[in-house]
């Protein structure tokens, strides 16, 4: 009876609406038909043309203000043309340089790192990734060692990164090193550096997944000179300059059309094996529906607070650990639905596109772990909204 | 997070914040359970006074000519304090008078409005089973069970899907079986032994429709007030373990209960963002059935876990009458009962969205 779980409590107004129906029109006609509903992994390159395509159109930043060649867009078409991409299932450009790096050189950078690295973000040229995580330094990511020590005008740069999505295919990294040892806290010694990759001393290894594809990878440094004019921000704050990235791109990575779409999925899937038949089945998706209703109320209304600068400081965690929590639980189903299928390698053929239940529920793992676990964020919503004492 | 509120709303919810502390409270509530009382005659004529019966009627019918939004924001504030009065029962008695618009149910809803007469509704408590023996002729044979402030009511709106109309409490043929519930209000068995309305004001598809409509009303009421209820139960419980101290340390810069704790803060930021969201979309006249179902299954779910997580949290203390917080775990049970818990709503949404 008309329901869509994808455009729950839209908040459109008239302007809103005609720029939807606009972008739906526009991504009809030019979306590549074979990078659509993949159930594999589509690598950087492989996304090139779209992502030069949305370029050419004027909406692959539409964050960015125009000024750098973004669209400076309401946060509300923010989310449409988030929404209008994902409806068809085509994929969203990574958000490593367009989303991260991207906004903060614009906050930070020199002029000439403006103009050296914006524009070929925004043409795609250059694949950004983010070196933040060390074997020790994963949820305490203040206790990490890879250090960068000032030698004249060039840091010099030793140490480990891993768990790098797309490190293997990027250009350029944004990394947090150690600058300063001895610091008192840990995170005042740290600071931002842009490293090309292709410096020498610099090796990279990909790393294979739990869904079995090179999603990450690992990055070996040693006495890789990095010229001191790649510092963004200044030296030993990079903490500060990291911090100041969270947000508003929660909007996109914690949209619940992720969810919407896992359990759109499950329900083909139980049709296809008659797992629908079983009693339980459509009270669980039921009471994840509800969830899925209940976090679109949630997503719409921090974004209308969000467009009023009254957010609040819980918003950026809750979308993160319910987003990530109701997609894990949408694609736990998923593999339910599939019943005997639910373990099987090889895709499942649902009209025209292929789903596979076990993948998708392995990539959903990663969204409870990746950019700050969910029991970090429970630590942040516990001593910054409750105002709990520390242990 | 808070609301987008106009300056009207910000008022409202500001007023009812105030009316709900000073006229209610647990000492209260369960002063008047042990007094066998399930009304609080003060709080009630301070509700009545602020005009809070005629939220969802529009001004030309008497009322304050807003919506299930306002409506809403009154009652999670009663449902914070466990304020024990017919708000919800007679705002949604109300909300379906003034849509008939007869002679009689106009005078009906007048009378409400100033509080010289108080109407409930009386409608089935559940979609299965219960309440579905009434026959419907001149006068009417049947049971209603579970309908709240019974004794108190002057007149009963017999909601159905054959009839609604109007029936004294005191005419021939109504006899009123009191059951207490566990928070101290008391649900009715109300039966009907050729009894005749004092007015018809619908029957057929009619009838039909006004009933679904006035039960959605309920069920969003009960929503409004088990978020009340939810949010605060976990106040309680914040203020308790930031003081209870062991092993030399507040109980609450453990992080096992502080991940609990941030659990029930999430569930109830999500609800209220849910239920405003569903109210406003009822008052738009855009609200899908399915919605309401939504709100009351995730409010009845949020409400008892958020309560027992409560009680855990007190220890010992949770385990007596004494204390509030087993109060609040009474009252969650209570509205989470009420016209359909999680389970029921739960397929209700199933029936009307995924078939």
């Amino acid at each position: 009876m008309g329901w869509d779980n994808t455009t729950l409590f839209v908040d459109d107004d008239a302007a809103d609406r005609a720029f939807r129906a606009e972008v739906r029109d526009w991504v009809a006609a030019n979306v590549p038909s074979e990078l659509c509903n993949r159930s594999t992994r589509i690598d950087p390159p492989a996304l090139k043309p779209w992502h030069r395509k949305l370029f050419e159109r004027g909406w692959i930043a539409p964050h960015w203000p125009k000024e750098y060649g973004g669209m400076g867009a309401t946060l509300t078409q923010q989310i449409i043309l988030f929404e209008e991409i994902a409806r068809v299932g085509a994929p969203t450009p990574y958000p490593h340089g367009l989303n991260f790096i991207g906004p903060l050189i614009i906050e930070v950078g020199t002029p000439a790192q403006k103009q050296k690295h914006l524009p070929p973000i925004l043409t795609g040229e250059t694949t950004w990734c983010q070196g933040y995580s060390e074997v020790g330094a994963g949820s305490d990511l203040a206790s990490l060692q890879a250090s960068a020590a000032l030698d004249g005008d060039h840091f010099v740069v030793n140490g480990h990164k891993v768990w790098t999505t797309n490190g293997h295919f990027a250009d350029w990294m944004f990394a947090l090193l150690r600058t300063d040892p001895d610091a008192t806290p840990r995170h005042a010694g740290i600071s931002m550096l842009l490293i090309d990759l292709k410096s020498p001393g610099v090796s990279v290894r990909p790393i294979q997944t739990i869904k079995g594809d090179a999603e990450f990878a690992e990055e070996f440094f040693v006495d890789v000179r990095v010229p001191r004019q790649n510092l963004l921000g200044p030296l030993n704050e990079g903490w500060r300059v990291a911090n100041r990235l969270l947000g508003s791109e929660r909007f996109t990575t914690g949209h619940p059309r992720n969810a919407a779409v896992l359990l759109n999925k499950a329900r083909e899937v139980a049709e296809l094996t008659g797992t629908r038949r079983a009693p339980g089945f459509l009270h669980k998706l039921a009471s994840l529906e509800i969830d899925l209703l209940a976090f679109s109320a949630y997503y719409r209304h921090a974004a209308s607070l969000h467009g009023r600068g009254k957010a609040p400081a819980s918003m950026a965690p809750v979308i993160k650990i319910v987003g990530g929590e109701l997609g894990q639980r949408a694609s736990e189903l998923l593999v339910e639905a599939a019943g005997p299928f639910g373990a099987q390698a090889e895709d499942l053929s649902i009209g025209n596109h292929a789903v596979n239940p076990a993948a998708e529920m392995f990539e959903m793992r990663r969204v409870t772990v990746g950019s700050g676990a969910v029991e970090i964020q429970r630590n942040i919503i516990a001593k910054r909204m409750l105002g709990l004492p520390t242990a | 997070m808070e609301l987008v509120l106009n300056e009207q709303q910000a008022m409202l919810a500001e007023t009812a914040e105030r009316l709900a502390a000073a006229s209610g409270g647990p000492p209260r509530a369960r002063a008047l359970r042990d007094a066998g009382q399930d009304l609080d005659t003060d709080a009630w004529s301070a509700v009545i006074r602020a005009g809070w019966l005629g939220t969802v009627v529009a001004e030309r019918h008497g009322g304050l000519g807003l919506g299930l939004f306002e409506l809403a924001l009154t009652l999670e504030q009663a449902g914070r304090r466990i304020l024990m009065t017919p708000l919800a029962e007679a705002a949604a008695a109300a909300f379906a008078l003034s849509r008939v618009g007869t002679e009689e149910s106009a005078l009906a809803l007048a009378a409400l409005l100033d509080g010289a007469r108080l109407i409930v509704p009386a409608t089935r408590p559940s979609a299965w089973g219960l309440g579905g023996g009434l026959r419907d002729g001149d006068t009417l044979d049947g049971v209603i069970p579970f309908v709240s402030f019974a004794p108190s009511a002057d007149v009963f709106l017999l909601a159905t899907d054959a009839i609604v109309c109007l029936l004294d409490r005191t005419a021939p043929g109504v006899a009123i079986e009191v059951k207490a519930q566990v928070d101290g209000a008391r649900a009715s068995m109300v039966r009907f032994t050729k009894a005749a309305p004092a007015a018809v004001l619908a029957r057929g598809d009619p009838a039909r429709s006004l009933t679904a409509a006035l039960r959605d009303v309920l069920v969003l009421a009960a929503g409004a007030e088990l978020l009340g209820v939810a949010a605060g139960a976990h106040g309680l419980t914040l203020d308790h373990i930031k003081l209870r101290q062991q092993f030399g340390k507040p109980i609450g810069s453990f992080q096992v209960l502080q991940h609990r704790a941030v659990d029930t803060f999430i569930d109830v930021e999500l609800n209220r963002s849910l239920l405003f969201r569903v109210a406003a979309a009822f008052d738009a006249g855009t609200h899908h059935p399915a919605m309401i179902s939504a709100v009351k299954a995730r409010t009845s779910r949020a409400a008892l876990t958020a309560t027992r997580t409560a009680l855990q949290m007190h220890g010992a203390l949770g385990y007596t009458d004494a204390h509030d917080i087993g109060l609040y775990y009474k009252r969650a049970l209570a509205l989470a009962a009420r016209y359909g818990g999680e389970l029921e709503h739960t397929a209700r949404f199933s029936e009307l969205t995924l078939a």
